[in-house]
């Protein structure tokens, strides 16, 4: 640990990969009933505690008390935090796929089919939109629309049933190009 | 990630560290800006007149060794309280001492109002003193915070709490020397509430302190 303290590499790298399964076997001995991914995280928090204080141990003094003072306190720490997230946690295989408590908010269906319906509209040509704004969205009358457009009454149906075709086949995932 | 593999790039990102002094060197250090200021305020606010008659009395002597011993456990134990291999004891040593203390200034507090029969809880305000008691606590506090912005890397609150007790107990240690302190009241406010202020700031800002200085 000293000559880690100095910057050798080498043999803080030695250190490291025998402090491991030193520490694995110091945390299930002081956590029995901690799960394995637990007491990985414990020993990955104690190494990264002792990569951000080595320069607080005295080279007079064995590494193992230091060390071990760093995986009690780490370790504590994990399972205090995992004890109270355990409180508020559901576990998801316990509840169907559809329920309505994994939505986010109450408008979550809505906003998505809105934001599929906007991005196939904007798929659509220019006067496809136009149309579809002024007879199905605005919900004006042939004739309106006609005085809005120039185009004649029936140009008007023509291009709003073809606008409404193309919208499904947007809406399905494709694009009709006809 | 793998340990295995959070091992090899620990090392591959291994700089060099430069050593921190021991919790005791440490202490030394404190004690070494500290001190200077605390005779400085006192010489600048005045010894008491009474203070040789005081010094042989040994409720005052009790009081200050009292007051000392919290300054200097609670000193060491905030420079212990971030390594993690100091054992509990020592972190827990300047509770005693303070106990010790608070109990001495609570008997003395009975003491006096059943000697004065009521003109004990009679409070002076002595406003004049509040710079001098400020500058006594937050110079001790401020090198603290200083020395301990390396060292906390573990249970930083108890080392804020023990490091804010020092530097209160430090200025408190001196208070006595020029300030009189006639009736529990005053004894109560000034001197036990100026310890409990300044801790309970110190542990409530040191760890912002230290997270900004760190």
């Amino acid at each position: 640990m000293a000559a880690a303290q100095a910057g050798d590499q080498r043999a803080y790298a030695a250190l490291l990969a025998a402090a491991l399964p030193w520490l694995r076997r110091r945390a299930r001995g002081r956590w029995p009933a901690a799960s394995a991914a637990d007491i990985e995280d414990m020993v990955q928090e104690t190494l990264l505690a002792l990569h951000q204080s080595r320069h607080l141990y005295d080279p007079a003094s064995p590494l193992q008390p230091f060390l071990f003072g760093i995986l009690k306190l780490r370790g504590a720490e994990i399972r205090r935090r995992r004890h109270r997230h355990a409180g508020r946690e559901t576990a998801l295989e316990d509840m169907p796929a559809d329920t309505g408590a994994l939505m986010t908010q109450g408008t979550q269906e809505q906003d998505v089919e809105q934001a599929g319906l906007r991005k196939a509209l904007a798929s659509l040509g220019a006067r496809d939109r136009q149309v579809l704004g002024l007879l199905k969205i605005r919900q004006l009358s042939l004739k309106e629309a006609m005085v809005e457009t120039g185009m004649s009454v029936a140009a008007l149906k023509v291009a709003s049933f073809r606008a409404v075709q193309r919208l499904k086949q947007a809406l399905k995932g494709g694009t009709d190009e006809e | 990630m793998k340990s295995e593999d959070l091992v090899e790039r620990l090392a591959r990102n291994l700089a060099p560290v430069r050593r921190l002094p021991s919790p005791g060197a440490l202490m030394a250090r404190w004690l070494l800006v500290t001190l200077p200021v605390l005779a400085a305020v006192t010489l600048m606010m005045k010894l008491r007149p009474d203070l040789a008659v005081l010094l042989v009395q040994p409720r005052f002597m009790l009081t200050e060794g009292l007051a000392a011993a919290t300054m200097l456990s609670s000193a060491y134990a905030a420079f212990c309280a971030g390594r993690p291999d100091q054992p509990v004891w020592k972190l827990f040593m300047p509770m005693a001492g303070f106990l010790l203390w608070l109990t001495e200034l609570g008997r003395q507090c009975f003491v006096l109002s059943v000697q004065t029969d009521g003109a004990a809880l009679v409070l002076h305000a002595d406003w004049q003193c509040v710079p001098a008691i400020a500058m006594t606590a937050l110079v001790p506090a401020a090198a603290m915070v200083w020395l301990l912005r390396r060292s906390a890397k573990f249970r930083p609150t108890h080392s804020c709490l023990c490091g804010t007790l020092a530097a209160a107990a430090a200025a408190e240690f001196v208070l006595p020397l020029f300030h009189a302190a006639d009736t529990m009241m005053t004894v109560l406010v000034w001197q036990m509430g100026s310890v409990a202020l300044f801790t309970l700031l110190g542990a409530l800002t040191a760890r912002l302190g230290l997270n900004t200085l760190g």
